[in-house]
């Protein structure tokens, strides 16, 4: 009895003794705390390609910013097929519709703590992790590029300032930033191109679905035209051009460039793979149905005299076809792969930097023409004699359709766009300028931080 | 030792040589109850003396015992009886019950208590009660017996999960739901499925009905107090069968039943429908010059086929209906014990089909309770039980064009189930067809859950003892997925499958002491201190991948590609140390209950990871002072108040530390990103409740019940406070925020017959909660920070997540367009949705009032029991209705509609719900056109039955027998004629497409032997 009452006593002893506050500690098992994730310069690596991984959701680059920017434009309208993207093609979106805001900054705070990190406390090679910083770099540039473009008052009615907040910090001192204007952000853009493009080296640069050192310059160069500063367009253009590192991609081989990964017109573009993609989100299903008739998503129909844009033997003609027994027309080619959406989606092609680069030249009174014809030439279609503002736009559109630039051109030349409905059916016109061209900022974000001002017209 | 040794052979000698003097003689009788029935297990106990035997299994005793001395007689439930021997050699004794003792003893918890103790808000609910209605999860049958209790099933999936809310929701996003403690144990319960899109399985669906002796709810902080920590929102105290001392009994129960929808919902349109509504949305667009015109050209297009077949008509509804749906159930049990052990052994079956196509549930348990006395003063009790659930579940908790249930609705009219050689129509398009899907795919999913329940109480001295209790709870789950490769969404993958498996492992050790204090007979106290550890280590595995060679083949090894293959691990642990005192004072006329709780959580931080939780109860027993003690007319009345501190943890693991995620990749290669945000400071959510309440009973019980208040506050709310999403996050988990419910609650009861033959009994309750937000935080601006989404908002001075959204004006006569509120209330009405203001439109999609009534009625053998339950007083949405039911594209074109949708504008001067028809796809517009008064009443149980008679079955051999035929939901009254859903929904409130609850008529038999 006596052994009895001791091993009992001993039990209900160690038992109490247990129940310390240290003995409740959970386990990290799939995470780490911050400090402990980041101990060296591959961590740093690890936190970009995560940061890539932001990029390359639906929400963000993945599928919406890029679909966004073609339904709203005189290429694709929805036609409503599974429900997607009409409120946007129809401009009817309001302060709870969501868009890339979360995302953007989500990248934001990622690379903000790549290059906030102390690089001499980490071990590793301290050169590539000024490449990595810079690497983030470029994506804060191209994030704050994006909100602006988007969030921005540049093309608004009411003829307003704002830009967006600026976020240089993760979980700085200002928890509730204001808007900084459209210039402060452009500035602030511009910086930390010039900056990452000096801290990086081609050297460490070994693929092409990581961001890499030209990027710092064809970035530069698209946020150049956007707000049409051309000799910095013109310089920028010039310097990734001048690398040699890239090409036009030849006429025979343009359609099947967008099967294969990093072909020699691509700079930069996102991963996906087998194991890696986003099924039925991925933007492959919202340009075509899976099969012939009408299902899956789908949405995302081409504008039906968009085809005659194309001369007969333009290669980019193919990208085009039917379906639906020949009633709806589609992007085909761009994106293909529509079981799996396996496709790497480019966001940096070298066509667009010579685009860039001609219409830059364009208007500083330099030699667009050849520059021009550099694209007809492996395209396929008749080269240019002479050319106009109007040409290169044209130009543009036909090359990079359905990749999320003609709603941006439309705007930053100050046309103005017809709206479509579900069924081709005009809605009316959106008149430049207009509250629609800048995207209401997100309740949740008006509810949180009230220093943020929503735009006109929401 | 040699002195003890030494006294003890010094009493024997004495007891020797006192026998030697005495003049023994042997006795013997029979102990009988009040109506004569043989007592077994009676103590006869020569007074003064520790010598005495007990009676037989037919209430005989032998005891041999001197003249003059004196047996006592004693049995739980029976006054003592003392009988002097004299010349007598048999002396029968006749007990009498002792209502003192007899007076009903309620589980809290750790600890039971007499109803007359208790100082808090508790209910139970008794077997009877639970068994009246058939469901694959116990909780389902509290709906309308407990007041303050809503319950409503999220879905009719049998062996799904339901939302439990005692008084209101406390928390504003952290978990509402109320701890679940088993036989004295905390242990979790809730979703196990590791899907968001299958159907919901509920670990408490492990639990087999006919193991459970009753269900208490614990709502007020003095009855949560043993658990404070985890209290506020409320207990579930759950007690399984155990065995009593006696013969063994049997007991079989059976049950057959047919289940069907309990509303029959939405109907969809017919093709000939649609014909018409179509070509009249063409009139409409101006596509064609007459309504005559354009369904011509349709029945030269799409409706060609359809109208040279013959008109046809799909009736989706009919050919995913799972008609009649088969439930049944048997329970064996057997119970018994003897003088030193006690045990219940139970077998059950549960099988259980969905009232839609391919879905079921079905469940084998078993279960052992025993009790073992090691020695006197040393007892040992083990409760185990063993359960397999299976689930074959599908794809409802959004809008599955895969899924059976979207089909009934999204699949158009024109395409028919079957060919004419009766095979399945196999088309294309975006909805494959469902039957082809059910009989070809694969989605199951299986819980084993093991529950052992060990303790040892050790009687120190009289009035020291001390337990300890070691509980494993093992829950492993699997989850199996296969698509084929011939038909449907698979085809491209060539079949694709899927297999998930977590193992979840709870333990709890409680270690505690219970000592009595008494000062007098007239003067108690009762202290328990407790020391308690839990922890939960979960693993999950899962893989899939796709390309299969052949058909028949369904496992991972077969495939040609694996996709995906993840696993983790997370665990959490919770310590705490308990006191409670019980002070009961002059003669049980005043009731004290002070507790203590101090816990740990590895929720929090290290340095606010413990809280401290208390309470205070009091009670008077008016009805035991003097001078109401007199008073016939009433057997109860006493006056109970309570308030205290308890606490929610309820959130998400890991949340106080900035975290580092791994769980992604890029382009193959594994990556890292910010997950969490952290915040150090992150400690409980804290309640205060304040409960007043009479309990009573008058006119020999005739009329008895209790009526309470009660107002509780929940302040530091484990609130995911929004955050400027600049900072990369959306939200952050703060202890900010405050809100409140208050409200009423009545239990009340008639018998109103009790004779030998006749019985009739009228119950209720009803109860009200209203629910405040009371603070929020705010921005740096001192703005309030609310939490809108397109159908809510969170703000101070209206309920949770009350319904916030455009208020529609209806259509306009002339137009035939669907108009809103520009201001959101009255006056000036526009046609453009984004120019309508948002605003609250009353209530959240939580009951305010709820309330049950119950009524038994017998004559002889005969019986009917009949349950009622009412909900009310909150709003519901209708889900979808973008897509099926609105005059649009969707409904005539791409999907369906409801036959709700006829009822359109034509022409000028047509008042109707519904706007003129287009063949346009609208985008989302969510408004209070959709908005529903979600007050229903439901037939909850309606049971005939008869009991065989008695004598009858001793013929036979049988102890009881009972048959009877059972109904469930065999009514319900809706008070919303627009809203046509079944109005019992989850309480995010928005209708979905899972399963309805079900209407069952059951016949059943109990035979006890």
């Amino acid at each position: 009895m006596k052994k009895i009452s001791y091993s009992l006593f001993t039990l209900v002893l160690l038992l109490l003794g247990a129940c310390s506050t240290d003995s409740l500690d959970p386990t990290l098992s799939q995470s780490r705390s911050v400090e402990d994730g980041i101990v060296n310069v591959d961590n740093l690596h690890g936190i970009l390609k995560g940061a890539h991984n932001i990029m390359s959701a639906a929400g963000y680059y993945g599928r919406d910013l890029i679909v966004n920017n073609e339904v709203r434009s005189d290429n694709c309208f929805s036609n409503g097929n599974s429900g997607r993207f009409s409120t946007q093609a129809e401009y009817l979106y309001n302060e709870n519709t969501d868009y890339i805001w979360n995302n953007a900054y989500n990248l934001l705070a990622n690379v903000n703590v790549i290059i906030g990190a102390n690089l001499s406390s980490l071990d590793g090679n301290q050169e590539q992790g000024r490449h990595i910083q810079g690497q983030a770099m470029v994506l804060r540039a191209l994030a704050h590029y994006d909100l602006l473009r988007v969030f921005g008052q540049q093309h608004t009615k009411s003829g307003g300032s704002l830009g967006v907040p600026i976020v240089t910090t993760f979980n700085g001192d200002d928890l509730f930033p204001k808007r900084s204007s459209i210039d402060e952000v452009k500035a602030a853009i511009y910086d930390d191109l010039e900056t990452a493009y000096g801290m990086m080296d081609t050297s460490f640069d070994t693929s092409k679905t990581i961001v890499s050192k030209y990027v710092a310059k064809a970035l530069e160069a698209r946020v150049a035209i956007y707000f049409g500063d051309w000799d910095r367009a013109l310089t920028a253009s010039e310097v990734v051009i001048d690398s040699g590192m890239y090409g036009i991609i030849g006429a025979d081989a343009f359609v099947n460039s967008w099967t294969g990964p990093g072909t020699v017109n691509v700079i930069f573009e996102l991963a996906y793979s087998n194991a890696d993609n986003l099924g039925p989100d991925a933007i492959s299903n919202i340009y075509r149905f899976p099969g012939d008739a009408p299902g899956g998503y789908g949405d995302v129909q081409v504008v039906s005299d968009l085809i005659e844009l194309y001369e007969e033997n333009d290669v980019r003609r193919d990208i085009l076809g039917y379906q639906d027994s020949g009633t709806r027309l589609r992007n085909m080619k761009k994106y293909p792969d529509t079981a799996t959406g396996t496709d790497n989606i480019p966001l940096f092609r070298y066509e667009e930097v010579i685009l860039n680069y001609a219409e830059a030249l364009f208007e500083t009174g330099g030699n667009a023409l050849a520059q021009l014809n550099l694209i007809t030439a492996n395209r396929g279609a008749s080269a240019y004699v002479t050319v106009t503002k109007e040409d290169i736009l044209k130009e543009r559109r036909k090359e990079l359709m359905f990749e999320g630039f003609r709603f941006d051109d439309l705007t930053r030349t100050g046309m103005d766009i017809e709206i479509l409905g579900s069924l081709e059916n005009s809605l009316g016109k959106v008149e430049y300028p207009s509250n629609l061209l800048a995207y209401p900022i997100p309740l949740s974000e008006i509810n949180a931080n009230s220093n943020v001002v929503q735009n006109a017209g929401y | 030792m040699i002195t003890k040794r030494f006294w003890i052979t010094l009493l024997f000698c004495l007891g020797l040589f006192n026998s030697v003097l005495a003049q023994e003689k042997k006795i013997s009788g029979i102990v009988t109850d009040q109506n004569g029935l043989p007592l077994p297990g009676v103590a006869v106990i020569i007074e003064g003396t520790k010598r005495g035997t007990s009676t037989d299994f037919d209430g005989n005793y032998y005891i041999s015992v001197n003249v003059g001395q004196t047996l006592l007689f004693s049995y739980f439930g029976q006054m003592d009886e003392r009988k002097k021997i004299g010349s007598q050699n048999v002396i029968n004794v006749t007990m009498k019950e002792d209502t003192e003792t007899l007076e009903e003893v309620v589980v809290t918890g750790y600890s039971a208590q007499k109803r007359s103790d208790i100082t808090g808000s508790v209910v139970k609910v008794d077997a009877e009660k639970l068994e009246q209605v058939i469901v694959s999860s116990v909780d389902q049958a509290l709906q309308g017996n407990v007041s303050g209790v809503s319950v409503s099933a999220i879905s009719g999936t049998p062996g799904s999960t339901s939302n439990i809310r005692i008084r209101g929701i406390s928390s504003i996003t952290a978990g509402n739901e109320p701890l679940y403690v088993i036989d004295g144990v905390p242990v979790n319960n809730g979703n196990a499925s590791s899907s968001d899109n299958y159907s919901r399985i509920s670990t408490l669906a492990a639990l087999d009905q006919n193991n459970i002796e009753s269900i208490t709810v614990l709502k007020d902080a003095s009855a949560t107090a043993q658990y404070g920590a985890r209290g506020s929102n409320g207990v579930i105290v759950i007690t399984t069968k155990k065995g009593k001392q006696g013969k063994t009994k049997f007991s079989v129960n059976m049950s057959y039943g047919f289940q069907n929808d309990a509303v029959e919902g939405a109907v969809p349109l017919t093709a000939a429908n649609r014909l018409e509504l179509y070509s009249e949305a063409l009139f409409n667009d101006g596509r064609y010059p007459t309504k005559e015109s354009a369904e011509r050209a349709l029945l030269e297009g799409p409706y060609k086929e359809w109208n040279e077949a013959g008109r046809p008509e799909a009736h989706w509804d009919e050919a995913v209906r799972n008609k009649d749906a088969v439930v049944q159930q048997l329970g064996i049990s057997a119970s018994g014990g003897g003088e030193d052990h006690t045990f219940f052994g139970s077998l059950g079956y549960f099988n259980q089909e969905a009232t839609v196509i391919g879905v079921g549930f079905e469940r084998i348990s078993g279960s052992l309770n025993l009790t073992k006395d090691l020695t006197p003063k040393i007892k040992f009790s083990s409760n185990n039980s063993g359960t397999y659930s299976l689930q074959n579940a599908f794809l409802e908790r959004s809008a599955f064009f895969e899924s059976p249930r979207s089909a009934k609705f999204f699949l158009s009219p024109l395409l028919l189930p079957y060919n004419e050689d009766g095979s399945f129509n196999q088309f294309g398009g975006s909805l494959p067809n469902p039957l082809y899907l059910v009989q070809h795919n694969i989605a199951n999913q299986n819980i084993m859950r093991i529950i052992s329940n060990n303790s040892l109480n050790w009687q120190l001295t009289e009035n020291l003892s001390f337990g300890s209790t070691f509980n494993v709870d093992y829950q492993g789950y699997n989850f199996r997925l296969y698509s084929n490769r011939n038909y449907g969404y698979s085809v491209p993958n060539s079949g694709d499958a899927a297999q998930f498996s977590r193992s979840n492992v709870f333990y709890v050790f409680q270690n505690y002491f219970d000592y009595r204090l008494e000062f007098s007979e007239a003067h108690r106290m009762d202290f328990k201190v407790l020391q308690e550890y839990q922890s939960n280590r979960s693993y999950f595995l899962g893989g899939a991948g796709e390309n299969f060679a052949a058909d028949g083949l369904f496992f991972l090894d077969n495939v040609g590609t694996p996709t995906s293959v993840n696993s983790s691990f997370f665990d959490w642990y919770v310590g705490s140390y308990l006191g409670l005192l019980k002070y009961s004072a002059f003669d049980r006329k005043y009731i004290l209950d002070l507790s203590y709780r101090r816990e740990g959580n590895s929720r929090f931080p290290s340095k606010s990871r413990w809280g401290q939780f208390w309470s205070v109860g009091g009670a008077w027993n008016i009805f035991r002072e003097d001078l109401i003690a007199d008073i016939e007319e009433i057997d109860n009345l006493r006056l109970r108040a309570s308030y205290g501190v308890t606490g929610n943890a309820n959130i998400e693991l890991n949340q106080y530390q900035a975290l580092f995620g791994y769980s992604i990749d890029y382009g193959g290669e594994g990556a890292q990103s910010l997950s969490t945000f952290g915040n150090d400071n992150l400690t409980w959510e804290t309640s205060h409740t304040f409960d007043i309440g009479v309990d009573f009973g008058f006119f020999d019980n005739f009329f008895s019940g209790s009526i309470g208040y009660f107002k509780r506050t929940s302040s530091d709310l484990l609130l995911d406070v929004p955050l400027s999403q600049t900072t990369g996050f959306a939200s952050q988990v703060q202890n900010i925020g405050e809100l409140t419910n208050t409200g009423i609650e009545v239990d009340f009861n008639f018998n109103i017959v009790n004779t030998n033959n006749w019985k009739l009994n009228l119950g209720g309750n009803f109860s009200t909660v209203n629910n405040e937000v009371t603070k929020l935080p705010v921005d740096n601006n001192g703005k309030e920070r609310e939490i809108t989404t397109t159908t809510t908002n969170i703000a101070t001075g209206h309920p949770v997540r009350e319904w916030f959204m455009p208020t529609w004006a209806g259509v306009n006569p002339e137009t035939g367009n669907e108009e809103w509120f520009v201001n959101g209330v009255d006056g000036e009405t526009t046609t453009v949705f984004n120019e309508a203001e948002a605003v609250f439109q009353g209530g959240n999609a939580v009951p305010t009032f709820t309330a049950g009534l119950n009524l038994n009625f017998s004559y002889k053998g005969f019986f009917i029991n009949a349950q009622g339950y009412y909900a009310g007083g909150h709003k519901i949405y209708e889900g979808w209705h973008r897509y099926l039911n609105q005059p649009n594209g969707y409904t005539i074109t791409t999907f369906n509609g409801y036959t709700s949708l006829l009822d359109r504008w034509q022409k000028p001067g047509d008042v109707a719900r519904n706007g003129k028809f287009t063949t346009a796809f609208e985008p989302w517009e969510r408004h209070s056109k959709f908005l529903f008064d979600g007050d229903f009443f439901r037939l909850r149980a309606l049971t005939l039955g008869y009991d065989m008679p008695s004598e009858l079955m001793d013929d036979i051999g049988m102890g009881s027998v009972r048959i009877y035929v059972r109904g469930n939901n065999l009514l319900t009254w809706v008070k919303d004629e627009n809203l046509v859903f079944d109005p019992e929904v989850d309480l995010n409130g928005e209708t979905g497409l899972e399963t309805p609850p079900v209407k069952t008529v059951a016949f059943g038999v109990n035979i006890t032997f």
